[in-house]
């Protein structure tokens, strides 16, 4: 498919290449958007603009990167730049800070209505905002590494480690209370 | 600290039992840590959790989709981006197309000019020369007015009214060099 695209790139007839990427690629920058922004709305935002600016910036589209790896650092400056816009109030990035640490011992331990299902998802976003990512990202694209590398922009071997001190974080967090005061 | 999970896996092991979960270890390797799991509660333990972990992330994750109307809004979009842009390049290309036929049209008329005066200085110097083959042979009927320098006179007033008349007959026709043009 990307031969396909690269190869009118090169002809000039960018119009009709971005006619081939929005399908090829709309559902992965979607899921991608949606691993950092946490929100369905927010991410199909986000979807659109960096399609958008895809398609203003494909005639100049070099080729020096994979189409798409080129699209996922759109996505993800275009995701960055709407965090950036929304100004957190409390960060996670420190998986030992204090204000983590409260969130999920009182996250793990709250009250909710499907306190297995509500916990686990609370769990997740206790942890570091790239495990975070990863996580999600991961288990959307079908516990593919390869996928979420190409994605994250980052080597496999980072990928892989991420994901396995973020489950094993998460194992840790999950295990009743009387389990972690046995 | 009995709790074989609270322990975890043999050191060596563990990113084997996470790789075997995510179907990512090699057959060989594979075996090799069954084996392995035959014989350690530890990492059985760990390898069992490990797994319930995993599949509550894939069963309670959300998989969210684009709503069926993102193709519709995105084609709406690039429209109005696409609009002023189709605009201008519509109205360039009329300039430059309008240039183009002027152009054009001014060529055509200074060469037509061109050759128009071409061929009045060679219809001038034409009926100069029958001219003056007339009045060679009429010379004595012409005497009194042609003679010495007059006959000069007579030849060039001759001359000048035919290339003028030749000349009024071609920027009637199709326009003067340097003076613009017309149809």
């Amino acid at each position: 498919m990307d031969a396909g695209i690269e190869e009118l790139l090169a002809g000039g007839r960018h119009a009709r290449a971005f006619d081939l990427v929005v399908p090829a690629y709309q559902d992965r920058v979607f899921r991608l958007a949606y691993s950092i922004l946490k929100e369905r709305a927010a991410a199909e935002d986000a979807t659109q603009e960096a399609l958008v600016r895809v398609w203003k910036a494909l005639p100049g589209f070099d080729g020096r990167a994979a189409l798409g790896t080129w699209i996922y650092a759109i996505t993800r400056n275009t995701c960055l730049m709407e965090l950036r816009r929304r100004r957190p109030t409390v960060s996670f990035d420190d998986p030992d800070s204090a204000e983590a640490q409260h969130a999920a011992t009182s996250i793990a331990s709250g009250p909710a209505a499907d306190p297995e299902h509500d916990n686990l998802l609370r769990l997740v976003d206790a942890l570091p905002r790239n495990q975070q990512e990863a996580v999600r990202l991961f288990y959307l694209e079908d516990r593919s590494y390869e996928a979420v590398a190409e994605q994250l922009g980052m080597p496999l071997g980072t990928v892989k480690n991420l994901l396995h001190r973020a489950r094993k974080r998460l194992m840790e967090l999950a295990r009743p209370d009387e389990v972690k005061a046995a | 600290m009995n709790n074989p999970t609270l322990i975890g896996p043999c050191a060596d092991y563990e990113h084997e039992l996470v790789d075997l979960q995510d179907g990512e270890l090699a057959d060989d390797r594979a075996r090799a840590l069954r084996v392995h799991l035959g014989q350690c509660a530890r990492c059985r333990a760990w390898a069992a959790e490990f797994a319930a972990l995993d599949a509550r992330l894939a069963t309670d994750l959300p998989r969210p989709a684009l709503s069926p109307t993102f193709d519709a809004r995105l084609q709406e979009r690039l429209a109005a981006l696409a609009r002023p842009a189709v605009r201008g390049d519509l109205r360039a290309a009329l300039v430059r197309e309008h240039d183009s036929l002027v152009h054009g049209l001014r060529r055509v008329a200074r060469r037509r000019a061109a050759l128009g005066a071409v061929g009045s200085a060679a219809a001038t110097l034409c009926l100069l020369a029958a001219a003056r083959s007339l009045l060679a042979q009429h010379a004595g009927l012409l005497h009194p007015v042609a003679e010495g320098p007059e006959r000069w006179v007579l030849l060039g007033a001759i001359g000048s009214a035919i290339a003028l008349a030749a000349l009024a007959w071609s920027v009637a026709r199709s326009g003067m060099p340097g003076l613009g043009w017309r149809r």
